[in-house]
């Protein structure tokens, strides 16, 4: 529950300095993670389903939300490839599921996974095959983001003369 | 941020809406710690700031432990994991209400599942100095949305017994003054209501005492008169524990006289 209460907290706090007044002023942001992250984590850490969309319910529903799927293995593969040490809560090591921070972290993420594949309907998320390679996952998202920006870029809703 | 489809609940409705689960969640509950049967007792004392809840739990845990009962406290922010956090955030001046909100649940629900579900489980009796009615309050004051707020505590458990400590504001200013004095955030000076501290406790001491008042029924508060001495309260809230505790004892004494 504090791992979850934590993170909204922060979520929170980023939400009305970070994403609000850039909103507000017109702008694009830019949100890596979201509140999706944060119903397949805690849900997975055995937080009630509904009750942490309730607690989310404050947050401001993206225009465009993007799921990069990529299966276990692949995910495992490249962290290893990149780093040694996988991070304590990131491999779900305080669920005490395996002393093994290799195997906690399959454990964990998978379970994590499983999680997002519901969260993706609910929520009318975009998926990206992120097994491709870089260039042709960024080709895709700049497909998709292109047409929700194109839509609203006519709308100059700047009254207010510059003088 | 709910799902647009509104997905089918799968657990009963959340928030405390006039039923009263006393010993089980308000709502939808920490589905990892299940609590049912557990033999511990929690006894919330709610009121306002300086209203005297502090020694009417001191004389009460001196009396409980005399009878022979394990008391464990809990207070406000009284966290190992959030209080310095909290410290820190209201010297930063960044707080808003909905983090100030959500600060105070995490403390809360470290609390809950470190120190009062272990205890309720231990069987012991949970003195509990404020609990999530003086957050309900605060935030409703701040005009954070209440079924939100219900919500949001849907994990906390209803206590056994909720004494409300009762005072009129006059009665409160007088009383703070004689003591330690009136300090920024008891004044509600984050609301911004002008400068003088005086002027700005009584408005929102006035708006807290009334959402304490409007939260009587939903929550069960029994309500005591803290206007008048201390040991007059204190015999009433010993006479109205004792009703409650000693016939849940019953089946321990029969064991002893075996």
């Amino acid at each position: 529950m504090t791992f979850s209460l934590l993170h909204a907290t922060d979520f929170a706090d980023r939400l009305l300095y970070k994403v609000i007044p850039p909103l507000k002023a017109g702008m694009i942001v830019l949100a890596d993670r979201y509140a999706y992250t944060a119903f397949a984590r805690d849900v997975t850490r055995g937080v009630d389903r509904q009750w942490v969309r309730e607690l989310y319910s404050f947050a401001v529903r993206p225009d465009l939300a993007l799921y990069f799927r990529v299966p276990i293995d692949v995910s495992v593969d490249r962290l290893m490839a990149r780093r040694v040490k996988l991070k304590f809560y990131e491999a779900g090591m305080d669920l005490g599921w395996s002393a093994n921070p290799v195997e906690s972290f399959r454990l964990f993420q998978g379970k994590v996974l499983d999680e997002y594949d519901q969260i993706v309907p609910e929520f009318g998320m975009e998926v990206i095959d992120a097994k491709s390679s870089i260039t042709e996952q960024q080709r895709l998202v700049r497909q998709v983001i292109a047409q929700h920006v194109q839509t609203r870029k006519m709308e100059i809703t700047d009254d207010e003369p510059v003088v | 941020m709910t799902s647009p489809s509104s997905d089918a609940p799968d657990a009963p409705a959340p928030g405390p809406n006039g039923e009263s689960p006393a010993g089980g969640y308000y709502g939808r509950g920490i589905p990892y710690l299940p609590i049912h049967g557990y033999p511990g007792k929690l006894i919330a004392i709610e009121g306002t700031d300086g209203v005297g809840r502090s020694t009417q739990i001191q004389l009460l845990r001196e009396w409980l432990e005399i009878k022979g009962y394990g008391v464990v406290e809990t207070g406000w922010t009284r966290s190992r994991l959030m209080q310095p956090t909290i410290e820190i955030a209201k010297g930063s001046n960044t707080l808003n209400k909905l983090t100030f909100v959500l600060l105070y649940a995490t403390d809360f629900a470290d609390r809950l599942e470190k120190e009062i579900i272990p205890a309720l489980k231990a069987g012991f009796v949970v003195l509990s100095d404020r609990y999530i009615f003086t957050a309900l309050a605060r935030a409703g004051v701040r005009g954070v949305d209440r079924q939100w707020l219900r919500n949001l505590y849907g994990f906390a458990i209803a206590p056994h017994m909720v004494f409300y400590l009762n005072i009129d504001v006059k009665t409160l200013i007088t009383r703070v003054l004689e003591s330690r004095g009136m300090d920024f955030w008891e004044s509600g000076m984050d609301l911004k209501h002008g400068d003088d501290i005086y002027d700005s406790f009584r408005a929102y001491q006035n708006k807290l005492l009334r959402e304490y008042s409007s939260m009587a029924d939903e929550f069960q508060f029994r309500v005591v008169d803290a206007r008048r001495p201390i040991n007059r309260i204190q015999d009433e809230l010993r006479r109205q524990l004792s009703a409650f505790l000693e016939p849940a004892e019953k089946p321990a004494d029969t064991v002893l006289t075996r």
